[in-house]
């Protein structure tokens, strides 16, 4: 069976997209140890199992709120085998930025492009070829209240399922340096070796306090790598 | 320099910086207040707490203890 996990802004109809995949076979919980709902289903398409899990609308996985830790904890423990992260077609740009969050964090992710016929309708022209070629992801236009986009969605994440890629987004050389550093001391160190080592770097650059927690490691010796690197 | 949590309804101005501990950056970043995003203040709440600013094609509601971090440069 496939493990899927929905991510993505609140309101981006990720509620609507997940009762189109999973119709009445959902179970409602709660996470473990707090009282944020949990829903999981089934979804069987062309023969193919999916078990889905719906994760809280964030903004961010920065971890500063109970809803932000479930599903930034979720992804990298659990490592669902696709994350289908949903964006606002019509509040593109913040939304992307979730987006990149979960593609640095090694997540296996299909882009559903929801509510297209609203961006349309504010004037935006999204080219989602070029989108999808620039994020290297596939991205899945949807019109998901009418139902527009939930079977190619289906067929997209049997079809990512097999095949992991991880693309990398990179930033100015300027910032790149101190990725590369640091990314070369999680590795020489062996720094949570269960996270990808990029990912790893790039929250010790932020100074991730979450990350410098699980470490174990403090902050004035990140800021030492840090200045270490001219 | 001014800071965001300052401006009138109206004002449009551009982030110049962030200041603020570890976890509110990130957050204030995180929404879209990152250097050189222009911004617009839409409205006061009654007490003037919080303010609703424009960010990048959407509405943020902000408290006025966070907007202090935001240091802006106003536009005309």
């Amino acid at each position: 069976m496939i493990r899927v996990a929905l991510a993505g802004n609140p309101n981006v109809g990720k509620s609507v997209i997940f009762n189109a995949l999973t119709g009445a076979r959902q179970k409602v919980g709660n996470w473990p140890g707090v009282t944020v709902e949990k829903k999981e289903g089934i979804c069987e398409h062309r023969g193919v199992k999916m078990l889905i899990v719906d994760l809280p609308g964030i903004y961010s996985l920065s971890a500063t709120s109970i809803d932000e830790k479930i599903a930034r904890d979720f992804i990298l423990n659990e490592r669902p085998d696709v994350v289908v992260d949903i964006v606002d077609a019509s509040n593109i740009e913040r939304n992307l930025y979730l987006t990149l969050q979960l593609i640095e964090m090694g997540a296996n992710i299909v882009i559903a492009l929801n509510k297209m016929d609203l961006a349309r309708s504010k004037g935006y022209k999204i080219d989602v070829r070029k989108l999808s070629a620039e994020l290297g992801v596939p991205v899945v236009p949807m019109v998901a209240i009418k139902g527009e986009g939930i079977d190619e969605l289906k067929n997209t994440i049997i079809h990512a399922s097999k095949t992991q890629r991880i693309p990398i987004i990179k930033y100015s050389d300027g910032i790149e340096k101190y990725i590369e550093f640091l990314e070369s001391k999680v590795v020489e160190n062996s720094i949570l070796p269960e996270y990808p080592s990029r990912f790893v770097a790039i929250k010790l650059l932020e100074l991730d306090e979450e990350i410098l927690n699980r470490a174990g490691i403090g902050e004035e010796v990140v800021r030492e790598w840090i200045s270490s690197v001219s | 320099m001014r800071r965001l949590h300052d401006l009138k309804p109206g004002t449009k101005a551009i982030v110049l910086d962030v200041e603020g501990n570890t976890t509110l950056k990130q957050k204030l970043l995180g929404m879209g207040l990152t250097k050189g995003a222009e911004v617009k203040v839409v409205r006061n709440a009654p007490l003037k707490d919080p303010m609703e600013i424009e960010v990048r094609g959407y509405n943020l509601s902000i408290r006025k203890d966070e907007a202090k971090n935001v240091i802006v440069e106003v536009r005309k």
